[in-house]
């Protein structure tokens, strides 16, 4: 005679939201980090300003748009896709979660965070050029190719850029996980396989010109909505890997 | 009493290596087990299969009937705190506690609290930054307070001095005689746990040795002393597991229990009667069964 | 705790050398299964095991709601089976350990009496 298990598991829904939450519980690793990058990034920006204006007399500097410094939290945010997936997950082996809720509560976690640093940051775009460059001329937010459109544009193209490094953070590190150098190297050796094959084909068929003829045409928005498959790609391929990981020692 | 963990034929291989050879017994509630073995010979392996942690290459584990793979509503009645176990970069202690309620349904915090100051693992510390001691006391610190009906502890008191691991063993016994879970522990400190085990499963290179309650391992052997002639006599047509001895003496260790008769005849023929603990029968079958997997009889 | 036997036997004989000693008076309540595995450092079901052992024996009894009791007559009992086991357990060892060290039946006597009467 068996027995039934004595405790019963929160809904599913709750499990995950409490995934997401084990993720938050120290606040430094998706939000203060990130935002005090960015404050750094501004505050650079800032000083750099004022150093030119002091050095030139000018008060526009087009040029700051190529700094890319609101780029800046991004290769952060690589590491933070990375770690996870790399040490959160067996952590949450340790704590009796299932690797199906841990997937979907990571994956919450990316696209909640992803969305509001989307919906500040384009609207920190919005203050920028409301002010005039924060009262100085500081163009950072409104980066050239980068949080240079419409409101909405911003908020999707900060939104789709960000779950691309999580996801593909996460499915590097999930890789690892699984198959440890072995895998990781292959898997560069894929992407890389990839690209230099997609170059080779077009190279070849002599299509150069009509890709970057094609690229050029296709609105920031369009290109944009492209980066969403690989987004897709990544997130799917990262939960069939995680559904069998196993915590390592 | 019910079996709450079945395990049948349970097979785990790593490339050429069988880590757990097929392996097969029931586990039954609100007792407290020891899972014992020397270092390598399958505990871990096994715990992280009943635990859904790892996957089995063949045989089945049933807890509460089903298979605890994926599969929440078991998990939920478990806790695994392992030796080695991992914690998020950048984690502090605070944050394994407070994130910890929202997993463990009968988790206690004052429990835990009490624990930690017991422990005096500091609550505002890096994960990082414990020391060994410090990262085994916060896993079992873990593991208590949790109330899990299934709580595993695989040796994460190895890190422990002394005086933390008997204050381990004493909260588990009052916790346990207070609120009854089933406990599985791992060591190869044998001697230090043998009075807190009410079943004892010994692992030998992924092979079950024994699977016995500890009260009939105990005294289910016994050391014979004396004159090697007298005692090669007295253990005539006995199992012996164990042979010793120097000069004109010998130590012999020999299965079953001795009755009256034989204990007078002992005595009255000059030997003497030593007492085997439960670490030295341990030893001495693991000893013997490596010997027999190698052809080779002592 | 003794290496060689069950634990349980030996938890059940502390309680009828308590008794035996005066320690635990009839009638009086004896620590519950908890408290002995707490002061013993053993499981509580091995201690339960020897405090059954005694109920089955009828040196103790249980009061639904409120423990285990020494049982009415335990002591008279307890000391006439120590009796009983007295010969084997005592004598018969005294007796051959006097005979390896030479030492005759008389003044094995003369030994025991001058012994009690210290």
């Amino acid at each position: 005679m068996t027995l039934a298990p004595p405790l019963n598991p929160p809904s599913a829904l709750r499990r995950i939201i409490n995934v997401m939450r084990l993720h938050l519980v120290n606040k430094s690793v998706y939000i203060g980090i990130p935002w005090m990058i960015v404050a750094g990034a501004l505050a650079v920006s800032v000083i750099i300003t004022l150093l030119l204006r002091y050095v030139s007399g000018e008060t526009e500097f087009p040029g700051m748009a190529y700094s890319w410094a609101v780029v800046s939290p991004l290769w952060y945010l690589i590491a933070a896709g990375v770690l996870a997936i790399s040490t959160t997950l067996p952590f949450a082996l340790g704590f009796s979660i299932t690797r199906t809720d841990f997937y979907l509560g990571t994956s919450l976690l990316f696209v909640t965070v992803s969305a509001a640093n989307a919906l500040a940051m384009a609207t920190l775009v919005e203050i920028e050029q409301a002010t005039g460059g924060w009262w100085i001329g500081t163009i950072m937010f409104s980066a050239l190719w980068f949080g240079g459109q419409t409101w909405i544009v911003n908020v999707l193209g900060f939104l789709v850029i960000q779950l691309f490094i999580f996801f593909v953070g996460a499915l590097f590190a999930a890789v690892y996980l699984r198959w440890r150098v072995m895998g990781s190297v292959l898997l560069w050796f894929g992407v890389a396989a990839a690209i230099i094959g997609a170059v080779t084909i077009i190279v070849l068929t002599d299509s150069w010109v009509s890709v970057v003829g094609w690229l050029t045409t296709q609105t920031t928005a369009a290109l944009l909505g492209w980066l969403a498959v690989p987004v897709a790609l990544a997130a799917l391929a990262g939960y069939f890997i995680v559904r069998r990981a196993t915590p390592k020692n | 009493m019910t079996a709450i963990i079945e395990a049948r034929n349970l097979t785990k291989t790593f490339g050429s290596t069988t880590a757990v050879d097929s392996v097969s017994f029931t586990i039954e509630e609100n007792r407290i087990y020891g899972l014992l073995g020397r270092n390598g010979a399958g505990k871990t392996t096994i715990m992280q299969l009943l635990t859904g942690q790892d996957f089995a290459t063949s045989g089945d584990v049933a807890v509460y009937g089903q298979s605890p793979v994926e599969n929440a509503h078991v998990l939920q009645n478990i806790s695994f705190i392992k030796e080695s176990q991992k914690y998020p970069d950048a984690f502090q202690v605070r944050h394994v506690l407070a994130s910890a309620p929202w997993f463990f349904t009968n988790w206690d915090q004052s429990f835990a609290d009490t624990l930690l100051g017991e422990f005096r693992v500091p609550l505002k510390r890096d994960i990082k930054k414990l020391s060994r001691g410090q990262l085994s006391a916060l896993g079992v610190i873990v593991g208590l307070a949790s109330r899990a009906p299934i709580t595993f502890f695989d040796e994460p008191y190895l890190g422990l001095d002394a005086v933390s691991r008997q204050l381990f063993y004493d909260r588990l016994l009052e916790d346990f005689a207070a609120h009854p879970r089933t406990v599985i522990l791992s060591t190869h400190l044998i001697d230090e746990v043998s009075n807190l085990l009410e079943h004892v499963i010994v692992i030998d290179e992924g092979h079950i040795i024994i699977d016995s309650s500890a009260d009939d391992l105990r005294g289910s052997a016994v050391t014979i002393v004396g004159k090697s002639v007298d005692v090669a006599a007295f253990v005539e047509g006995r199992e012996v597991i164990h042979r010793d001895g120097i000069g004109g003496l010998s130590t012999v260790t020999i299965t079953g229990q001795l009755s009256a008769a034989d204990r007078q005849a002992a005595t009255a023929a000059g030997l003497e009667l030593a007492p085997v603990s439960l670490q030295q029968l341990i030893v001495r079958l693991s000893v013997l069964e490596d010997a027999a997997t190698e052809g080779v009889l002592s | 705790m003794d290496e060689s036997r069950p634990i349980f036997l030996q938890i059940a004989e502390q309680i009828e050398n308590d008794i035996i000693s005066g320690a635990l008076a009839e009638e009086t309540q004896v620590p519950s299964t908890n408290e002995f595995a707490a002061f013993y450092r053993i499981n509580p079901a091995t201690a339960g095991k020897g405090v059954n052992l005694l109920v089955d024996d009828g040196i103790l009894y249980k009061k639904r709601g409120i423990g285990m009791f020494v049982a009415e007559g335990a002591r008279t009992r307890l000391v006439a089976k120590r009796r009983d086991q007295f010969t084997e357990e005592f004598v018969r060892p005294l007796v051959a350990e006097a005979a390896k060290l030479g030492i005759t039946t008389a003044q094995l006597a003369e030994l025991i009496t001058k012994e009690a009467h210290a």
